[in-house]
């Protein structure tokens, strides 16, 4: 301090330095990990890596899609020439799912929300961060539960007085089913400490249960895609289509294209397109064993992979501060029950667990999410008891029980916030292994029906008759591959950048 | 130290019963429950035969309790602690029980209620059936009359019971008419009558389906007489002993010990402990062969990282160990069967399996022969293991080198290490003799992870490479829905690895003396 560097053009007092001007306020703990995090490459890689399936987990219904981007419908004369255009419509956008479009609206309105600098808002990037958080689990819980009940509603073997009703109702269900769970999920999230004012928490939850109400009406039962129509009726010269980048979904698949090497060319299969749009298509990365294409598969289990990630870990870590910290505060027997409930989970390996469980209860994407969350929580759960364990003598613990604070208080509001960083770092890690865990499911045949994966995908590279094809084997591997070690470099970076005894040796 | 194991062992009991429950209820709760595939595969055949495979099944393995109960019996088979009667002994290794409690006839005590059988009726299935009917059974030669006596007790007993199953499923599709003539409010679920909704309402002797239902009812009621006399003929044939009984008694007739038994596979219809013991040597020899490789890669590895920290050699490894870490399983093995296995490109290792075709005629050790160099059993062994083990072992050395540079890291910093180094004790001595000594404990630890992870690991290698080891068992296993086969798995994967996590922490006490257990 007492040699003021020779590049300052100004002079200051010690006076005025001891009062702080010139001071740049401290940065806080997550803040400063978050830099220390940006200074390594690898990390830096990695997030640019996740940022990317980021990108194509939003994006991929609206980048890769059978279903034209634009269609022209032309009435068609007697003598095969086209006539008038008799309608134009976007196929592609009628036929997008309810979370396809909440996703994107979430991101056209989220990016910004959080890019917007700080001048303009008024608002810390942490705390808008924290809002987007709960307004995506709001919306996102909206839109999926209401997936649920529709698909509940509109089954073959519902109970017949709930088909009959929605068959008696059918324009009405949408909106008691869209504004029933909306108003709920509204009302259950001004919980959320989003703001400090309640009138702005009312504000925010109604906007967002509006925004869900609106998409799941409008999207309650999507028409199902027929994509062959499209194409023979350009074919035929009755439609005109522009499609998107890649004109292919992930479950489309045509006879004739069954596992067709990178490169391939439609019309080298279809001689009867030659000269058309259609017959003009590239299978970039190949097709599959079912003749499906391998690029829009591989950009459409974007998704699976990194929501996966994310929501199994979410429930892994939640349930592990839940029981961790009662482990930890309480000791004793309830400390020594449940060291037995995680001992059940740690008695076997979690990928049998998993097997087990995967090839037992139904095939879909969220109880996946649930399996690889309900299996996965024992480590930080024993991360969180230790912490706890530590801290519950300290004096500021002891504080907070003398002065009458309700246990939830006493957990969640004091202990946990000093003791949350190694799980966080773990999580990083714990979200590398829930994807690596989801690809060996799908691997081995256990994954999630009807949807694309990278695990399947790899699964379907050596085919029954021994051969072996070396797309189906390079590039979705080298994807999981890839997230993985995204996930892994950005928690070694997490894990370094914390690390007290390293930043001492840093100094 | 003597105490502290046997607490923990005490301690692994609850464990084990946690584990085993939530696998079952995990079976129980998959759709249409244990031995689902079972019943799937019995539907193509013509209703009687399917009802005789289902009585023979639930016969056997008790499918028709509450799952609770199920469990429980499921339990009292594994636990070394028999209580009741003494199972008895076949000379083939097979247990035989006493038989099961018969399942009273539905609707008996109401709609039933003043159905009677024939007069001598009842008599005449006593003589002819009952205990009454004993000796019989011709047996072949050699046999005492006991066995002969028993098997055909057995088997008539078996029979009968089909029967009394076949009658009953007869009276389910004769009230299923007759509900659907009456329509009966909520009386039949999923094509299955509610018998709780019959008792409850007076029977419609008016009713057009009537007659069939009286029917089906009278032959339920002789078939359960039947069953029943059969029943009492073969706990009379049961209690003669007819084979050795299992086990030492502790208080006779109450508590007995006795091996633990795992049960029949419903896929296969082999004892499941013979499964496991074709299979586990095989997983043992994997991860074994793959474990010294770890170890010896991922130590000097740790340790020269740790020494040389922040040099090329540390920054570079420390890539090197995250990638390994990130590769999947699934993705390394099947490059390798692709690149190195597949004949379409280098063809160097064998696609799949543990033994060549030839390796029943091989030698034990390579040798040169008149055809030439022969490889031997045990090269051909190696080689079919070596993708496998290399696959194992990739995963396994990156965390542990991880570790271990963490370990010898953390000792660097303490000041013994200082005081070496003041003292003038040799570079070389201060890093094997002090740090990495202290390091060690780490490593111990590292191995209670690696090794579940390895025998997880083993799952997805032995699928992607055929090998028939647990791994493929317990694949095969759950697909079939084989609840034996399952449950014994969970048990046998629990049991070795509680005893691995024991071992770790008794290894802990003799690396270091500073850690006591007593």
């Amino acid at each position: 301090m007492s040699d003021p560097s020779p590049s300052s053009t100004s002079t200051i007092s010690g006076i005025e330095v001891m009062r702080g001007v010139g001071a740049k306020p401290a940065k806080s703990f997550w803040a400063d990990a978050w830099d220390r995090v940006l200074l390594r490459w690898a990390a830096r890689i990695g997030i640019g890596w996740i940022v990317i399936i980021a990108f194509f987990a939003v994006f991929a219904p609206v980048l890769a899609n059978g279903l034209p981007l634009w269609t022209t419908e032309f009435q068609m004369n007697a003598d095969g020439s086209r006539g008038d255009i008799l309608k134009e419509w976007s196929p592609l956008w009628t036929g997008l799912g309810a979370v396809d479009l909440m996703l994107l609206i979430g991101t056209i309105v989220g990016v910004p929300w959080i890019a917007m600098p700080v001048s303009v808002l008024r608002l810390k990037r942490s705390h808008r961060l924290g809002i987007l958080c709960a307004a995506v689990v709001q919306g996102g819980f909206a839109v999926v539960i209401a997936g649920w009940v529709g698909d509940w509603l509109t089954a073959p073997n519902a109970e017949p007085g709930v088909r009959s009703f929605a068959l008696e109702n059918a324009s009405m269900v949408p909106w008691l089913v869209g504004g029933g769970i909306s108003l709920i999920l509204a009302f259950a999230c001004v919980f959320m400490p989003t703001f400090r004012k309640t009138t702005a928490r009312i504000m925010l939850v109604s906007v967002i249960g509006m925004v869900s109400t609106l998409v799941i009406v409008d999207r309650f039962d999507p028409p199902r895609a027929n994509y062959d129509r499209f194409i023979d009726l350009e074919l035929k010269g009755q439609y005109e289509n522009i499609y998107t980048v890649i004109p292919w979904s992930p479950t489309q698949a045509r006879t004739n294209f069954y596992v067709l090497p990178p490169g391939t060319i439609v019309d080298s299969r279809e001689p009867d397109a030659l000269d058309t749009s259609f017959g003009a298509r590239t299978f970039v990365l190949g097709t599959d064993s079912v003749g499906q294409d391998v690029l829009s598969q591989m950009m459409h289990a974007c998704r699976l992979s990194i929501s996966i990630g994310l929501v199994s870990t979410g429930i892994s870590v939640l349930i592990g501060i839940i029981i961790g910290s009662l482990m930890g505060y309480f000791g004793g027997w309830v400390d020594l029950v449940l060291s037995r409930v995680v001992e059940i989970f740690m008695a076997i390996p979690v990928l049998f667990l998993l097997i087990v469980a995967a090839a037992v209860l139904p095939r879909n994407t969220y109880m996946m999410m649930a399996i690889i969350g309900l299996v996965s929580w024992t480590l930080s759960a024993r991360f969180i008891r230790a912490e706890f364990l530590k801290m519950r003598a300290q004096d500021f613990v002891q504080g907070a029980r003398a002065a009458g604070l309700p246990l939830r208080s006493v957990l969640f509001r004091h202990m946990l916030p000093n003791g949350i960083t190694p799980v966080l770092v773990q999580a990083s890690f714990a979200i590398a292994a829930a994807i690596l865990a989801e690809a060996t499911l799908s691997f081995l045949g256990l994954g999630p029906d009807g949807q694309a994966s990278w695990g399947k995908l790899l699964a379907s590279a050596t085919g029954q008759t021994g051969t072996f094809n070396w797309w189906l084997a390079i590039f979705p591997g080298a994807a999981i591959f890839l997230t993985v070690l995204a996930y892994n470099l950005m928690g070694e970076a997490f894990r370094d950048a914390i690390d007290p005894k390293l930043r001492k040796a840093a100094l | 130290m003597l105490g502290y194991i046997v607490r923990r062992l005490f301690l692994m009991i609850p464990t084990l019963i946690g584990i085993t429950f939530l696998v079952f209820m995990l079976l129980a709760m998959s759709p249409g429950g244990i031995g689902a595939s079972l019943r799937v595969s019995g539907g193509q055949m013509e209703s009687s035969k399917a009802a005789l495979v289902e009585a023979y099944l639930e016969d056997r393995y008790g499918l028709d309790d509450p799952v609770l109960m199920q469990y429980l019996r499921w339990l009292g088979r594994i636990s070394p602690i028999k209580t009741g009667e003494r199972d008895l002994l076949k000379p083939t290794g097979g247990l035989v029980r006493p038989p099961k409690a018969l399942n009273p006839p539905p609707l008996v005590d109401s709609w039933f209620s003043d159905f009677k059988l024939p007069e001598g009726k009842v008599a005449e299935i006593k003589a002819t059936k009952g205990p009454a009917a004993a000796g019989t059974a011709v047996g072949r030669e050699g046999e005492s009359p006991e066995v002969i006596e028993y098997k055909a007790a057995s088997k008539n007993y078996a029979k009968a019971r089909a029967d009394y199953l076949v009658s009953k499923k007869e009276l389910d599709k004769a009230l299923v008419r007759y509900a659907e003539k009456s329509g009966i409010e909520g009386s039949i679920k999923d094509g299955k009558p509610q018998m709780e909704v019959f008792a409850a309402l007076p029977p419609d002797t008016k009713a057009p389906n009537w007659n069939r239902v009286r029917d089906a009812g009278l032959a339920v009621l002789e078939a359960y007489e039947n069953a029943v006399a059969c029943r009492s003929r073969e706990i009379a044939a049961f209690r003669n002993d007819p084979y050795p009984k299992d086990g030492v008694p502790v208080i006779p007739g109450v508590v007995s010990l006795a091996m633990p038994d795992l049960g029949v596979a419903f896929s296969r219809g082999r004892p499941v402990k013979d499964l496991i013991l074709d299979a586990l040597p095989v997983t043992l020899l994997l991860n074994f062969v793959a474990l010294p490789f770890i170890y010896l890669i991922a130590v000097p590895a740790g340790m020269l990282a740790a020494r040389y920290r922040g040099s090329w050699f540390d920054m570079s490894s420390g890539a090197i160990f995250v990638a390994f870490w990130s590769i999947p399983t699934v993705w390394a093995g099947v490059l390798a069967i692709g690149y190195l296995a597949d004949n379409q490109y280098l063809g160097w290792f064998p696609v799949a399996g543990l033994h060549g075709n030839t390796a029943d005629g091989m030698s034990f050790l390579p040798s040169w022969g008149d055809q030439g160099f022969s490889m031997g059993w045990v090269v051909d062994v190696l080689w079919h293991i070596a993708l496998p083990v290399t696959c194992l072992v990739y995963t396994g050395f990156a965390v542990l080198a991880k570790q271990t540079r963490a370990a010898m890291l953390d000792n660097f910093n303490q000041d013994y290490v200082r005081t070496a180094k003041a003292k003038g004790v040799p570079g070389r001595d201060v890093l094997l003799r002090h740090v990495f000594r202290n390091s060690l404990l780490p490593l111990i630890t590292m191995f209670v992870t690696i090794f579940p992870a390895m025998l997880a690991g083993s799952v997805v290698v032995e699928k992607i490479f055929s090998i028939p080891g647990m791994g493929s068992l317990i694949l095969e296993a759950i697909n079939l829905r084989d609840r034996e086969l399952i449950l014994a798995n969970t048990f046998m994967i629990a049991v070795v690895n509680l005893l691995a996590l024991l071992l770790a922490d008794i290894l802990y006490a003799f690396a270091d003396p500073r850690i006591s257990y007593d």
